[in-house]
């Protein structure tokens, strides 16, 4: 779960050759993280690092905070889930890194010096965590579209591939899946493609690569131009109940609220343009996002709010 | 018919030039000199059909004046509906108007007649909810027979496009009304004496049950109506335990007169267990060993002190954190012990906490584990695994025999 996640990006800082666009991956941010255990000269550097870095989309307060205050923050016991045992581990005394729960500065800022440090123990990168929020929101769903600029014969491709249907009575294009990244495809005989289904840009790319590479084998010159990713859905967690009724009095011009046609409020948020739908347990879906910063954002901006209305 | 937007008059340079007419020929002159700027050539549609010549109608000013048939239809049923729902007659204007505006926008403008029907019923409803009067959705779709999924959508869509402040439904006031309807205050053949109620009683009981509910998060998110129809069951029972404990709620509805909507029987589970936990908080009740039907005879008696009893019952968990917090800092300052502070210390058997019922459930599965992030999107594809969607051309070949076969059987008579 959330945890399971630090891990995976923990290895995957590791490997500093790795040139994830920073916009894309879940890059790393040291502003609200402790570092007060590396030694004097690092710490300073890398201070200056995060304030010069400008992450894209996402605004947010580059201040360094002291252990105190971020303790208060972050201890909300439970109801932030993912970062308090963590930084809790990593600031009770004195001792050096224990394995998971240290924090990293930025991969594409850091020099040389860093590695022996790295080297010895998997730090943990601080995905986009505001001090405020500490939450995460997932990614669950990429739409993407492709043209591989060539008519395709759909009665063809459906005869010769396993992993795909075709009706035209019901709808005129082929419906192919693939196993690995689980992606569903429609192929429409103009040639172009739409990639649902994969639960990051990288692999929907991936995705939309292998349907490509099927038609490919199935005799028809597909290239690969033109792809956009055109939809993203994310969801998370709050862990608290929210009161609809007056979220959607304070929020009137923004919300939505109509438990007859449907048990979440729908809030359509300005800056960024993201539709979000907040249900009473707290879950809130965020879409209409063209790329993952505006969905962390869209989270940063709620947040509050969310949090305002917490108390019955 | 001034000539806005023409040729300037030569002569004068004015832009005012009038379409006038020298015997039967048409003639554009200038209003100020006089001078004759052309004629003979000019034509507009409003000329055109004054000399009765064709125009189509939509480039004729006809249409823009006159109201299309659909539409005075249309205004025509707003009408009849505020009637049939008895609204009082400043509604039907503001209806009327709204559904004039909805029907400029091309895309209402060029709906379908089933559309344009169920915009009727948005129309009467924003105005309904704008003054506060309790309508809700399913009535009146009931009444115009439309689906809920249109009548939702073209809601939805005449808010967005109208730019409409749309209160909430005003839960008090559907209460009201909805209860007005019981047929349960005077004795009927369908309706023994025993079952009468008063309805004053009723109503400020099941307002002060439908309170307790949208306190508890029993409201938040759900259907109004099914909430209304749990509290007003239980208000009715609780108000003579002797003869209605055995009453159904199906059965209730029957004698009410009112349909049963299909969640009100777990609304009625869910406030008799809040009702159960608050009585739990009162001594004399806590003896008793109540149940769920029994629960329904101290109802009043619960009601009554339902602050007090919802804070004993029910941990808060905002409030808690807070306390725990301050009790964290005044604990490493003052070292001292916990029974310093009896009242946010938890004890053994903790209180539950006031949570929405979808969050009081166990989560049916385990979260799923995000991707690995580690992929790029650019990793080679091996050809092994593209293969391994295709078919082999002996496979092509039977499907091709299955597909045929398949035809020809559905094609030929069915034999036994």
């Amino acid at each position: 779960m959330p945890y399971d996640s630090y891990l995976h990006m923990s290895s995957n800082q590791e490997t500093f050759a790795s040139h994830l666009d920073p916009s894309k991956e879940s890059s790393t941010d040291v502003s609200s993280v402790d570092l007060s255990f590396l030694p004097d000269e690092l710490n300073q550097e890398n201070t200056e690092q995060t304030l010069t870095e400008g992450k894209q989309g996402v605004e947010r307060n580059h201040e360094i905070q002291g252990d105190p205050s971020r303790l208060q923050s972050v201890s909300e016991k439970n109801s932030n889930g993912i970062c308090t045992d963590n930084f809790n581990l990593s600031n009770s005394g004195s001792n050096p890194l224990p394995t998971e729960n240290s924090t990293l500065p930025s991969p594409e800022n850091s020099s040389s010096s860093f590695f022996p440090l790295t080297s010895m123990t998997p730090l943990m990168p601080v995905t986009p965590v505001s001090e405020s929020s500490g939450i995460v929101p997932q990614l669950q769903n990429i739409v993407s579209t492709v043209n591989l600029a060539c008519k395709l014969d759909l009665k063809k491709i459906a005869l010769h591939a396993k992993n795909a249907e075709y009706n035209p009575k019901r709808f005129a294009a082929v419906i192919m899946r693939i196993r690995e990244p689980r992606t569903t495809a429609l192929i429409f005989s103009s040639g172009k493609m739409v990639c649902t289904g994969a639960k990051s840009e990288e692999l929907s790319r991936l995705a939309a690569r292998k349907f490509a590479r099927v038609v490919q084998k199935l005799g028809f010159p597909a290239r690969f131009l033109d792809f956009k990713i055109q939809n993203m859905v994310g969801s998370c967690d709050v862990r608290f109940p929210i009161r609809l009724e007056s979220l959607v009095l304070t929020h009137q011009q923004f919300s939505s609220y109509e438990p007859e046609l449907f048990p979440g409020l729908i809030y359509r948020m300005v800056k960024p343009r993201i539709v979000l739908l907040i249900f009473v347990s707290g879950k809130v879906v965020l879409t209409g996002a063209k790329e993952r910063s505006e969905i962390y954002e869209a989270f940063e901006n709620i947040y509050p709010i969310l949090k305002s209305f917490k108390k019955a | 018919m001034s000539g806005g937007g023409r040729s300037r008059c030569p002569d004068c340079g004015c832009a005012e030039l009038v379409e006038d007419s020298h015997y039967a020929q048409s003639q554009l002159v200038c209003a100020d000199c006089g001078c004759v700027v052309s004629e003979g050539l000019l034509t507009t549609t409003f000329a055109d059909e004054g000399h009765l010549q064709e125009v189509t109608y939509s480039r004729s000013t006809g249409e823009s004046e006159q109201v299309s048939r659909s539409q005075q239809r249309g205004l025509r049923r707003v009408r009849d509906l505020c009637r049939v729902l008895q609204l009082p007659s400043t509604f039907e204007d503001t209806a009327v108007s709204y559904y004039q505006r909805a029907f400029q926008h091309p895309g209402l403008h060029a709906a379908r007649l089933q559309k344009k029907e169920v915009l009727v019923g948005c129309c009467v409803l924003v105005t309904c909810r704008q003054h506060n009067w309790p309508l809700t959705m399913g009535t009146i779709c009931a009444l115009l027979y439309a689906n809920l999924e249109l009548f939702s959508g073209t809601y939805l869509q005449i808010v967005k496009v109208l730019g409409l402040d749309v209160p909430a439904l005003s839960l008090a006031d559907l209460v009201k009304t909805y209860c007005s309807s019981f047929k349960l205050f005077q004795a009927s053949p369908s309706v023994s004496v025993k079952f009468v109620e008063d309805k004053e009683k009723m109503v400020s009981r099941t307002l002060q049950l439908v309170e307790l509910a949208s306190e508890t998060w029993l409201v938040t998110g759900r259907h109004p109506v099914p909430v209304i129809t749990a509290a007003a069951y239980l208000a009715w029972r609780s108000l003579q335990p002797g003869g209605r404990l055995t009453c159904s709620l199906s059965r209730f509805c029957k004698l009410a007169g009112v349909d049963l909507p299909h969640p009100a029987y777990l609304r009625v589970q869910e406030l008799l267990d809040i009702l159960l936990r608050m009585a739990g908080q009162l001594a004399w009740l806590r003896i008793l060993n109540l149940d769920k039907q029994t629960v329904v005879k101290h109802i009043g008696d619960l009601l009554q002190h339902r602050c007090i009893l919802l804070r004993q019952a029910f941990r808060d968990e905002a409030e808690e954190e807070e306390g725990d917090e301050q009790q964290q800092e005044e604990g490493e300052e003052a070292g001292s012990s916990t029974l310093e502070m009896p009242e946010k210390k938890r004890p053994a058997s903790s209180p539950p906490p006031l949570l929405p019922p979808c969050m009081l459930r166990p989560p049916k599965r385990p979260c799923p584990t995000p991707a690995d992030s580690r992929v790029t999107g650019e990793e080679d594809i091996s050809d092994s695994e593209i293969e391994q969607y295709l078919r082999t051309p002996r496979e092509i070949k039977d499907f091709q025999r299955a597909q045929a076969a398949s035809q020809a059987g559905t094609s030929a008579p069915i034999t036994s």
